[in-house]
């Protein structure tokens, strides 16, 4: 299989397919080279198979098979999460990418694998579950002396992975302690209301610049990809107290919006009220000027009449007006002179009986009779009481 | 065959010799090569390095930056004299491996009692002078600051650098923290009474508004409608006025009819009336013409 074939030549370019084992070989031979050509003379075999095959026999071949068992051991695979950083003689080499890798063997080079994409996480004031609380890391002061109770979640990736490895003993650990300390300096300079309510982002962001620049002060290769606040509370001590204020400004709204009711239900019915009044006002005033006008030219029409002949009319007037009085009226006649003698007529009595046929009537009695035409047929006058009592109480309907 | 154990043998040789001589350094420690007791060398690269075999030999200290962190939170006691739970973690690193070897014997736990003893001395000196305030937010980036310049040039005696103090918890002790709940609690209850209260207050006063404009506007209506029906009665009197005093006798005579039509109209008026009125004056005599009225 050679390079040049078109097959493999196109995958041996990228770092997918397995390394071709010439090259790894050649690749081995000049680093033995490399490192043999400065510390001492080559009396060693340097490594090629015709030098072995030259020494022949099966402890040659035992050799070569020792000799491919331990280049064997140098390769090692890299997943695509993952960076490996070669160490040679301890001191930093390279850093590889994902898919199979060959290394010196042992104890020339050594490989570390560190996870670089997978965000690894902190819990800070919990463990695995925001309601498994740590009392210890998750109560703080505020810059008013209050107390509360606070989860956070840090998400962080390794960016650097030769620092991780190099720089701090435990850098894990270090992201723990950085967010602890972060934490609580940015609500230690926070009032209580601040961090539980309207500030949370910010307690957040700023914990993550402030976690972050310690880390960097560690040189920790880390980076700081998310702060959250799982959860700001009072401490459950206190957590009723807290419950109620917030029922209270509950409270508050309700008691308003019911005032609001009660004003939305008043004014509306004062204003209806009002044009009640008004409407009538204008109303009252059309009715009595027209009435006035009604009258007025009533009486100028009669006026007219009456100026014509005075005397008839005059008499005409007073004898319907009496006419009409007393026969809606009880009457006593008394015909007898010296009217100063004591006269006892049981007048209740006669009211009662004079009331009592007449009781259906005095619905109809009803005023309204003041437009009323005073004319009334000249022979009228001459019908009997009852009659024309009838009579009238039909006009009048 | 001969000559193939030869190069056997010399190999193994050559493989013993050299895991005698060499030894590395990693990125992560620095090497002391002691020559019978003696420091003779100081390997602060990583790397390959020879040594003589038997005569020399050679001690490993961590390179990377360490942790110093307080088991349990100490009490301190501020200007004040309240007491505080502190907690704070030192970050640490040899730089100096030889004095690091003279001052502790390379003893990591030698080293971090060392430090811890000079931070503790530095917090109890400076909270000593400041308030919890003071110590919580005000000036807990100075009070560190401090704390890690001390600590540092103390270290530096023995050959570490203190790359940072950091305080993790200052709180205060649980007797304390009982009592800021109860003030915590006084507080809560004293803002959800406000609440309440100016709720009610708030709700007494839409009222009282809305019962004021209810005043006002039948008030104003009232006075509109007065205005009004004043504006009708002036014109009615004046219509009147303008018929009426055209024959004011006939006027009233037209008018006095009227009213007693409108009085008597009651069944239950009785009236007393003497025949000799002049109503009546037919009633007696039929009305023979002319004559003098025989009525008295």
């Amino acid at each position: 299989m050679a390079l040049n074939d078109p097959q493999w030549g196109k995958r041996g370019g990228n770092n997918e397919g397995p390394p071709d084992l010439d090259q790894l070989w050649r690749k081995f031979t000049q680093k033995v080279n490399a490192l043999l050509g400065r510390r001492g003379p080559p009396n060693r075999p340097n490594g090629g198979p015709p030098d072995i095959k030259q020494l022949g026999g099966g402890f040659g071949l035992l050799l070569i098979l020792i000799a491919v068992i331990w280049l064997a051991s140098g390769f090692y695979t890299i997943d695509a999460s993952q960076r490996g950083v070669v160490l040679r003689f301890g001191q930093y080499a390279e850093t590889t990418q994902p898919g199979l890798r060959w290394h010196l063997p042992y104890p020339i080079e050594t490989v570390e694998k560190v996870n670089v994409s997978s965000v690894r996480t902190a819990e800070i004031g919990y463990r695995n579950n925001v309601k498994s609380k740590v009392p210890k890391e998750a109560l703080m002061l505020t810059d008013d002396e209050n107390i509360v109770d606070i989860q956070f979640a840090v998400q962080y990736i390794v960016t650097d992975a030769q620092e991780f490895l190099f720089n701090n003993r435990n850098p894990e650990d270090t992201v723990l302690q950085a967010a602890e300390t972060a934490i609580r300096e940015i609500v230690g300079k926070s009032r209580m209301d601040f961090v539980l309510y309207e500030g949370r982002t910010e307690i957040a962001a700023g914990a993550r610049k402030l976690m972050q620049d310690i880390l960097d002060r560690y040189k920790t290769g880390i980076t700081i990809s998310a702060v959250t606040m799982q959860n700001a509370q009072p401490p459950e001590q206190v957590q009723a107290a807290f419950d109620d204020a917030v029922k209270a400004g509950q409270d508050r709204e309700r008691l308003k919006n019911e005032g609001q009711a009660y004003a939305n239900d008043v004014i509306p019915r004062a204003r209806g009220a009002a044009s009640r009044l008004l409407e009538e006002a204008a109303g009252y005033e059309q009715r009595v000027v027209a009435n006035s006008e009604g009258e007025a030219s009533r009486f100028k029409q009669i006026l007219v009449e009456y100026l014509a002949a005075p005397v008839v009319m005059r008499e005409r007037l007073y004898l319907e007006t009496m006419q009409q009085i007393l026969a809606n009226s009880s009457k006593v006649l008394i015909d007898q002179k010296g009217g100063g003698n004591l006269l006892y007529l049981p007048l209740d009595k006669l009211m009662q009986t004079a009331a009592a046929p007449v009781a259906g009537g005095d619905a109809a009695n009803k005023p309204s009779s003041t437009t009323e035409t005073l004319p009334l047929p000249a022979d009228n006058s001459m019908r009997s009481r009852e009659a024309f009592r009838t009579r009238d109480r039909e006009q009048r309907q | 065959m001969k000559s193939l154990s030869t190069v056997v043998v010399i190999a193994v040789i050559a493989l013993i010799v050299a895991s005698m001589t060499l030894f590395t350094v990693d990125a992560r420690q620095y090497a002391i090569v002691f020559q019978l007791g003696e420091i003779i060398d100081i390997k602060k690269e990583p790397g390959l390095y020879a040594k003589i075999p038997l005569v020399q030999n050679v001690l490993y200290f961590d390179s990377r930056i360490l942790t110093v962190e307080s088991e349990d939170p100490e009490r301190f006691l501020t200007s004040e004299k309240k007491n505080v739970l502190v907690d704070a973690f030192i970050k640490w690193r040899v730089v100096d491996p030889k004095q690091y070897y003279i001052s502790v014997g390379g003893e990591e736990a030698r080293a971090r009692t060392r430090l811890q003893q000079a931070i503790n001395d530095g917090l109890r000196a400076e909270f000593g002078k400041r308030t919890v305030h003071e110590v919580v937010s005000g000036q807990r980036e100075e009070i560190m600051e401090i704390l890690r310049k001390r600590a540092d040039a103390d270290a530096r005696k023995i050959g570490v650098q203190v790359v940072d103090v950091r305080l993790k918890r200052v709180d205060l002790p649980a007797e304390v923290s009982e009592s800021v709940y109860r003030r915590m609690e006084a507080e809560r209850k004293r803002v959800a009474n406000e609440l309440r209260s100016t709720g009610g207050a708030e709700a007494e006063k839409i009222r009282a508004d809305a019962d004021r404009q209810r005043e006002v506007i039948i008030a104003e209506a009232y006075r509109a409608a007065q205005q009004t029906k004043g504006k009708g009665d002036a014109k009615a009197a004046d219509i009147y006025a303008g018929a009426f005093e055209q024959n004011p006798e006939f006027y009233s005579f037209y008018r006095s009819l009227e009213a007693y039509r409108q009085s008597f109209k009651g069944n239950n008026d009785v009236l007393v009336l003497e025949p000799n009125s002049e109503f009546f004056k037919y009633l007696k005599n039929s009305g023979k013409p002319p004559p003098a009225p025989a009525v008295k």
